[in-house]
């Protein structure tokens, strides 16, 4: 069965976990990488690494003692994941330009 | 200063409690404790806090929700008070305005909106059915010939149905933006 298409919420969580962040850190990153186009809510994005912790795409690390903050990084099934998550979205870049005709 | 407000805002009506919460925050009344009656505000600086009412499956102090709301704590989103219902919990949340001008939005998808409707509108159901058996059982108390207080029960059963109706229309309400939402989401993610 082919991967089903991530939401717009997942595919930048797992783009930002390509190193350690916890839950502020991702919705700042989520905000830069979009120009601050995409604004994922707090509850959102609990949900989200919840489901994505399940599902094994990300690792929660061991709690910092000092910061009591929880960090998130990508696991290697999160990034094959995503490459296939890329090569979906190219495919629909490249068939809009050429149907629309685009560069 | 403290000061203490009583009113009563129905399971129902949430929204509107919220929408009043904030108003004082906006005029320098900031929420510090929520009771089914009554609301305890501390005066700050005008505006200084947004204010959202999360309705969470579960007791406030369940594992679920203690670290859900340690989550939203980590991300400057305190829980200032809360009650306790019949399997959910109401937790009146409050960020800094300057972090939030635009309001607190604690969701920003279509799916996480449509499961706390959910979750609300189980609630809803349950406070329908409990209504009516009110209504049901004081009206047919009250049509019975050998009853001494059958006024009584005719008025508590008129408001009891009064309360009936508003929760079964908020109920309807509740379902009707639950159906709008998940067509949203044929379209949209």
């Amino acid at each position: 069965m082919p991967q089903q298409a991530l939401t717009e919420a997942v595919f930048y969580i797992l783009l930002s976990l390509q190193k350690p962040l916890h839950g502020y850190g991702i919705i700042q990153i989520v905000g830069e990488l979009s120009g601050g186009r995409v604004k994922l809510a707090p509850g959102t994005l609990y949900g989200a690494l919840n489901s994505l912790v399940d599902k094994g795409w990300i690792d929660a690390l061991p709690e910092n003692p000092e910061s009591r903050k929880k960090e998130y990084v990508i696991t290697n099934s999160g990034r094959t994941v995503l490459e296939e998550e890329l090569g979906r979205l190219t495919e629909l870049v490249e068939n809009g330009r050429r149907l629309l005709g685009g560069n | 200063m403290r000061r203490v407000i009583h009113k009563l805002y129905w399971i129902w009506q949430l929204d509107k409690e919220e929408d009043w919460i904030n108003e004082m925050a906006r005029h320098g009344y900031s929420l510090e404790h929520a009771g089914r009656l009554s609301f305890e505000f501390e005066e700050t600086e005008p505006d200084l806090y947004k204010y959202r009412t999360l309705f969470l499956k579960g007791s406030f102090g369940s594992r679920e929700n203690t670290e859900y709301l340690r989550f939203l704590d980590e991300m400057g989103i305190k829980a200032v008070s809360h009650i306790n219902y019949p399997g959910t919990c109401c937790v009146y949340t409050r960020g800094l305005s300057a972090d939030h001008p635009d309001g607190l939005e604690i969701y920003s998808d279509i799916e996480s909106r449509i499961n706390v409707l959910k979750v609300s509108a189980g609630y809803m159901i349950f406070v329908d059915v409990f209504t009516l058996f009110g209504a049901l059982i004081n009206c047919m108390s009250a049509f019975n010939p050998y009853n001494s207080i059958f006024l009584l029960n005719l008025i508590t059963g008129l408001g009891v149905t009064a309360l009936f109706t508003a929760s079964v229309v908020a109920t309807v309400k509740l379902f009707m933006q639950i159906s709008r939402l998940k067509k949203e989401r044929e379209i949209h993610e």
